[in-house]
């Protein structure tokens, strides 16, 4: 039945009548084919936070227009995006929108399915982030993968020839920086928070290699800060690195007064060897106003190798949701102006993004991610979809949700001197088992 | 009947007169009354009852009845925020020595200008907390603007301590930002009551021979009594619950910087315990409420010579003029 619908629905759209055809059932992403159904007239009203690209955004839609001439795109770029877009969800007042953070089983009630999961999912990267109950409603505009940005020219210097696969060779690389070359061989960003809270995400599968650790392992695990078996690995030899790195005096000298916004050109720079963040920030650093060196900009995976291999955990940036309030005309348009932007318009590459077609091109920032998998976190066990924040709530942790005051402690603690490392994980292990046994957590 | 009759109009107007300053003074008085009621009052009732909870913003938990409360008094995280304040009180009470000295220069000696220097002074607290912030933030970065000037007059770079990093010297830092900040309102509000003081009282003090400094101990003091009161009750209750420094400059109270109330809000914003963090934000004003309380016990007892003293002093003068 659902093949003939199909069948029909072909018929009319190359018959062009599409106004009919749209009322009865829309076609889901996978089966949108750019180039078909050109008259197609409609508005779209376009909600997006990224408000520095406006004129890539403009020119995305005049080339789209080329094909669909009647359908016009208009882009309202927030600075306020997360709020705002909560506050009109429910509105009728804008046609697709980035999914601002909503519970997943009111997803039906705000957006349309852009169809099954499992199709879609062989096709695009990260559909499951925005998904219920088999169900597609949201398409990320592109992808960012962690790692740690350096700088190459610094590097050369230095005699770090190849890069770093384990947390001995980067301290190793950290030490022949801090001898050889001027730089500052790993900038902490300290004062800013949210920069040193960015460590937390290394944590699942880039020290573990697993991608189920984050959400189903960490909340049921015993000690989960301890030293593990071996010792290169786990949240241990993640934080370990920052702390030695700052016992050992290879971070910014004044830390309490870095600037964000002054550490971008530095690296560019060669002022600063390297950074801890995700590839989002690339660009920034690449691009940044009084850099004079964009091709020194370099990004590696994080060094922690299990059995013999590298993990960089990937994510998608905001997703795209059309409204489950507009026509059909303007749900059909939208389909059509959302494929062409995944398949046609590059943005996830100019943006250094990881690719959300998987046949997509992967940008230059991931020249040195060859043979490193990318690999998103699973999502929480059944019923469990809320545990992991109740536990970073009660123990004040905050595990990659602001927790920026014990990474911070890190730093202070292995600068001045003054707690052992293995100390103030026994803590974390304490706040984390009290936690669990507040709520009633089974712990393997 | 004719009595009655010409009674009753009166009484109608009085009773009507009544009716409508009533009416007047609820109408005034209920919109006023219903905001502070719904916003005051009613947060104020929930704050205590949340503070029985353990609670976040979506989900209640349960009574847990004194836990939140036993919390506070037995981590020590949360007792050496409460000693941080210690820092705070001691530039207090520098603050106010300070505004008190320059109020007094600037109300007794005829100083050219003196209207500038007023400004100056009182400048700082007109600036935006945060743009403070900001602006000392570059200003004890190393080798900016205070390490620049310590060069200029001859210490080297190597002997002056990093004014944020290091623990020993990062909270005296802020404190000095605020003393900055908060120094000028106090020496206006001290101009203003010196200013109310007769000023015959000095003349009748330089006839009998007095100082300078007799004259600010026995007519100044004396005469200042309750604006001194005042600021300091505002310092000390402002030093107990400091945020903004530690905030701004100190990076949201990060190396050993966070004020008890940057926990709280730490509480009830990073790790979204409602519930605890209310019995804390309890706890602070219960605290400040007992800081009042004792100022003015301890002023009562002092103050209350110094007023004798100082009434008979201006009886004397009086009599001498």
């Amino acid at each position: 039945m659902k093949k003939l619908l199909a069948l029909v629905l072909a018929l009319c759209l190359a018959l062009g009548v599409a106004s009919f055809a749209a009322a009865d059932e829309l076609p889901t992403f996978d089966q949108i084919v750019i180039g078909e159904n050109t008259d197609l007239a409609a508005k779209i009203h376009f909600a997006y936070h990224r408000t520095d690209r406006k004129e890539l955004l403009d020119s995305y839609v005049a080339k789209f227009n080329e094909i669909y001439p009647n359908i016009e795109v208009e882009y309202e770029l927030i600075t306020d995006y997360a709020e705002n877009a909560l506050l009109r969800i429910g509105n009728n007042d804008w046609t697709i929108m980035g999914i601002p953070t909503v519970d997943k089983d009111e997803l039906s009630k705000y957006f349309i399915s852009l169809g099954k999961l499992d199709t879609l999912n062989g096709l695009y990267n990260f559909m499951s982030n925005w998904a219920y109950e088999g169900e597609a409603y949201g398409l990320p505009s592109t992808g960012n993968a962690n790692g740690i940005l350096y700088n190459k020219r610094i590097f050369a210097e230095a005699g770090v020839t190849e890069l770093p696969k384990t947390p001995a060779e980067f301290m190793d690389a950290l030490r022949a920086v801090k001898e050889k070359t001027d730089a500052i061989p790993l900038y902490t960003n300290y004062a800013a928070g949210w920069t040193m809270g960015a460590w937390d995400a290394y944590i699942g599968v880039a020290a573990t290699g697993r991608d189920t650790y984050m959400q189903q392992e960490l909340p049921h695990a015993k000690d989960p800060f301890a030293k593990q078996a071996d010792e290169g690995t786990g949240p241990y030899a993640v934080y370990k690195i920052l702390y030695d790195a700052a016992a050992e005096g290879l971070i910014e000298e004044d830390y309490a007064t870095t600037d964000w916004e002054g550490c971008k050109p530095m690296l560019n720079n060669g002022q600063i060897a390297t950074m801890v963040l995700g590839s989002w920030a690339f660009t920034q650093m690449r691009d940044a106003e009084g850099g004079e060196h964009p091709e020194d900009v370099g990004y590696m995976a994080f060094p922690i190798t299990v059995d013999g291999k590298q993990y960089a955990p990937a994510g998608p940036d905001y997703c795209f949701g059309i409204n489950v309030q507009a026509t059909d005309d303007e749900k059909l348009a939208s389909l059509y102006y959302l494929k062409w932007l995944t398949h046609e318009s590059g943005f996830a590459y100019s943006e250094g993004g990881v690719p959300i077609d998987k046949n997509g091109e992967y940008p230059d920032l991931y020249a040195a991610f060859d043979g490193i998998d990318m690999v998103a976190d699973a999502d929480a066990l059944e019923g469990e979809a809320t545990l992991l924040s109740e536990l970073n709530s009660e123990s004040e942790l905050n595990i990659n949700a602001g927790g920026n005051t014990k990474v911070q402690e890190l730093v202070e603690h292995g600068f001045n001197h003054d707690k052992d490392f293995d100390d103030i994980m026994a803590d974390w292990n304490e706040a984390w088992s009290e936690a669990q046994a507040t709520l009633g957590v089974e712990v393997k | 009947m004719s009595m009655t009759r010409t009674i009753q109009p009166d009484l109608r107007r009085r009773k009507r007169i009544n009716w409508q300053k009533v009416a007047v003074i609820t109408l005034f008085a209920i919109v006023p009354l219903f905001l502070l009621i719904l916003f005051t009052y009613v947060p104020f009732a929930k704050m205590i009852q949340f503070s029985f909870y353990n609670m976040s913003y979506t989900k209640n938990k349960g009574f847990v009845g004194l836990d939140n409360y036993l919390r506070v008094f037995t981590k020590s995280e949360y007792v050496d925020a409460m000693l941080l304040s210690l820092y705070y009180m001691a530039g207090a009470v520098v603050q106010l020595a300070l505004a008190l000295f320059f109020a007094s220069i600037l109300s007794l000696e005829r100083i050219r200008g003196g209207g500038i220097y007023k400004a100056i002074l009182f400048f700082p607290f007109l600036v935006n907390g945060i743009a403070i912030g900001y602006i000392f933030k570059y200003f004890y970065t190393r080798g900016f603007v205070l390490d620049s000037v310590l060069q200029a007059i001859g210490i080297p770079l190597e002997s002056l301590p990093y004014w944020l990093r290091d623990q020993s010297v990062n909270n005296w830092s802020l404190v000095f930002t605020s003393v900055w900040k908060y120094c000028g309102q106090n020496m206006v509000l001290f101009i203003g009551a010196i200013a109310s003081i007769d000023p015959t009282l000095y003349e009748a003090a330089t006839i009998d021979g007095a100082n300078r400094w007799q004259q600010f101990k026995a007519i100044i003091l004396p005469g200042i009594k309750t604006v001194f009161m005042l600021n300091l009750i505002l310092s000390i209750t402002g030093s107990l619950s400091a945020f903004e420094p530690a905030y701004v400059v100190g990076s949201m109270g990060a190396n050993g910087t966070a004020t008890f109330f940057i926990k709280i809000h730490q509480m009830a914003h990073v790790s979204q315990k409602v519930g605890q963090a209310c019995a804390m934000a309890m706890v602070l004003m219960g605290l400040i409420l007992i800081f009042t309380v004792l100022q003015r016990l301890f002023f009562r007892y002092v103050m209350k010579d110094s007023e004798n003293t100082f009434n008979a002093k201006a009886n004397k003068a009086k009599a001498l003029w």
